[in-house]
């Protein structure tokens, strides 16, 4: 009989789901110092090895000797030089990576995921909601509103972390004000700090934003999420007015492994973005 | 195209086949049949109901090394993909169960993004299928999830065993192949016996089986019952082990994991294994947070994925009836009664 071998061998390397393309760290800021500190790292893929991304899209990371993990891709889509992923050290992988140094090497595949519907929302004032290392995936959106400034009506982002050595993006959430309202938060009571005290679905509440023509778009930690969702539907936001960006534990990105999935959907490819109006009537599982 | 092979040829097809192929068939070792390779001068017997480990194996290993790395220090990690150039390979005695699974398992990996490393083990292996003149398991419930005891869909060829003699249907070009290899050794099917095929098949049929009553209403029911707390209680007595989704001849969750065998230089492989919706680390976020935290919660998912979501997904269900995930659950659990609590709870 025929050896049906040879079809195997007539697959590239660049149709293999699995095989990243390789990345150079150009450089790392440190954002958040800390045993869960948060950095930045901007990577340039090898020989222009790369891809084009959208906003909400995530990558798979690999720290060869690791393993990989998934990061949603924090620099907007018109950046095309390099790709920015806003990191905290948690787990093996994203520690590993934290101990890198610029000029490093790591692996990169995809971009995986769908994106936030930013066109459909010209005109409209956009209001932002981030906790914690849940910044970073609706960053990406909040640089091409402003970039497109004119796009948009009022711009409005609210921001907390645990205290005020955890906020990240500091000096460009400053450099935000101007362009949009921005409003921080830290969890507990400091000394010198005059922003908002208290978890980010109450200052939200301290600061009532109207529903509408605005869309808003949130991102943080599970629990925040759901109270942020219950407190835009008082303030009259409409379920297909709010969206979010959702994770779950992925290791393949492609639909495959089977762990992501939030009843029928895997969040790697039919997600990681939902409108409430989708996400309220599918298992609450993520 | 219809043959027939007298039962004391078989033996002769099998070596044939060797010349270019390797050659599989369940064979009893170790107290349990299992898909093992048939060595030169071991007799093929197809006694088994059927082998306790299913035949995804052979399209979906265990453990397969996708890629291997290698660092030197200071530079560019080489990246080596692990494409499977095996030979080709034909696995005989495959019930319609584990074959249907194939039809499964194609929609997973090959719909969307298309997995390389399954194609190629797809692509190479031939399935030869065993039609199940008698219930192989008591736990057999083929019929209620659409299948059938001589069901040919995944299978390259269906044997049915007849009197002294074994009934060959080749079903794809594959299948034709692995026939025409050794022509000589078959004889035309006469009218006599295609009706006496047709007997054996209804008879298959006629014997009776575990049963989902209701099947067109479960994936409603389980949508309905999703937060019963029916699910605690169903699930109580799970250990964890795994063993239902292991032996799923359909289930294809994996893990991906890096196996170091050097430091200096980095070297070591990228490896995937399979993996489990029956442990709680399999969906636990690094945060500690883990969206199905109860056991409870763990079993809605193994059935919800077999019974709704990919009906919703693929308009078929994930689960073709073998009863292995039921016959060898240390603690009874059973998908056929979870199934018919839940279509029953959704009825009133």
């Amino acid at each position: 009989m025929s050896d049906k071998s040879s079809s195997s061998e007539a697959i590239g390397q660049a149709d293999n789901i699995y095989l990243p393309k390789l990345a150079r760290i150009a450089g790392i800021k440190e954002e958040v110092p800390g045993a869960r500190g948060i950095k930045t790292f901007r990577i340039e893929f090898l020989d222009g090895d790369g891809f084009e991304h959208d906003c909400g899209q995530c990558a798979m990371i690999s720290v060869f000797g690791k393993g990989e993990s998934m990061i949603s891709i924090a620099s907007p889509p018109s950046v095309k030089e390099y790709k920015q992923f806003s990191i905290m050290r948690v787990g093996r992988v994203t520690t590993a990576i934290h101990d890198m140094k610029a000029g490093d090497i790591i692996g990169v595949r995809g971009p995986y995921g769908n994106t936030f519907p930013v066109n459909d929302w010209k005109g409209r004032n956009l209001v932002f909601i981030g906790g914690g290392v849940g910044l970073a995936p609706i960053w990406p959106v909040i640089q091409t509103a402003v970039a497109n400034r004119s796009d948009f009506g009022k711009i409005t982002v609210f921001y907390g972390a645990r205290t005020s050595r955890d906020i990240m993006y500091a000096a460009e959430l400053e450099k935000l004000r101007g362009a949009a309202d921005v409003h921080l938060s830290v969890d507990s009571p400091e000394e010198g700090w005059e922003g908002y005290c208290g978890f980010v679905p109450a200052n939200i509440m301290d600061k009532p934003q109207s529903a509408d023509n605005a869309i808003a778009i949130t991102c943080g930690p599970p629990i925040m999420i759901k109270f942020v969702i219950k407190n835009l539907s008082e303030m009259g936001f409409s379920a297909e007015q709010i969206y979010t960006t959702i994770e779950n534990k992925m290791k393949c990105g492609v639909g495959k492994c089977g762990r992501c999935n939030a009843g029928k959907d895997y969040v790697c490819v039919k997600g990681p973005v939902y409108s409430w109006a989708q996400l309220k009537d599918m298992p609450q599982e993520y | 195209m219809e043959m027939i092979l007298k039962k004391d040829r078989l033996g002769e097809w099998a070596a044939k086949l060797r010349g270019s192929a390797e050659v599989f068939a369940p064979v009893f070792a170790d107290d349990s049949w299992n898909f093992c390779k048939v060595e030169p001068g071991a007799e093929l017997t197809f006694d088994h109901g059927n082998t306790v480990r299913p035949a995804k194996g052979f399209v979906f290993p265990q453990r397969e090394v996708l890629y291997r790395f290698r660092q030197e220090s200071g530079e560019a990690p080489q990246l080596t993909p692990t494409l499977p150039a095996d030979g080709p390979a034909v696995v005989f005695g495959v019930r319609p169960c584990d074959g249907r699974a194939m039809v499964r398992n194609d929609k997973v990996f090959t719909c969307g993004f298309a997995d390389p490393y399954y194609q190629a083990r797809r692509d190479r292996v031939v399935f030869v299928g065993l039609a199940c003149n008698a219930p192989p398991s008591p736990n057999c419930f083929c019929l209620s999830v659409g299948g059938s005891p001589h069901a040919g869909d995944g299978l390259d060829v269906l044997m049915t065993e007849l009197d002294g003699r074994y009934h060959v249907k080749a079903l794809t070009a594959k299948g034709k192949e692995i026939a025409g290899i050794a022509e000589a050794l078959f004889d035309k099917a006469g009218a006599a016996d295609s009706s006496e095929v047709e007997k054996v098949h209804a008879a298959a049929r006629s014997h009776p089986q575990r049963s989902i009553a209701a099947m067109e209403k479960v994936a409603e029911g389980l949508k309905r019952n999703f937060d019963s707390p029916q699910w605690d209680t169903l699930a109580q007595a799970c250990i964890g082990c795994g063993a239902c989704t292991y032996l799923c001849p359909s289930c294809h969750c994996f893990d991906i994991n890096d196996e170091v065998s050097s430091h200096s230089p980095l070297a070591g492989e990228r490896v995937r294994t399979w993996d489990n919706c029956q442990f709680p680390e399999f969906t636990m976020h690094t945060s500690g947070h883990n969206p199905r935290n109860t056991t409870g919660a763990r079993l809605r998912q193994r059935i919800c994925h077999k019974l709704l979501y990919f009906v919703e997904n693929h308009n078929i269900q994930q689960c073709t009836g073998c009863g292995r995930c039921i016959s060898h659950c240390p603690v009874g659990i059973d998908i056929v009664r979870v199934a018919n609590v839940m279509e029953e709870a959704a009825g009133q």
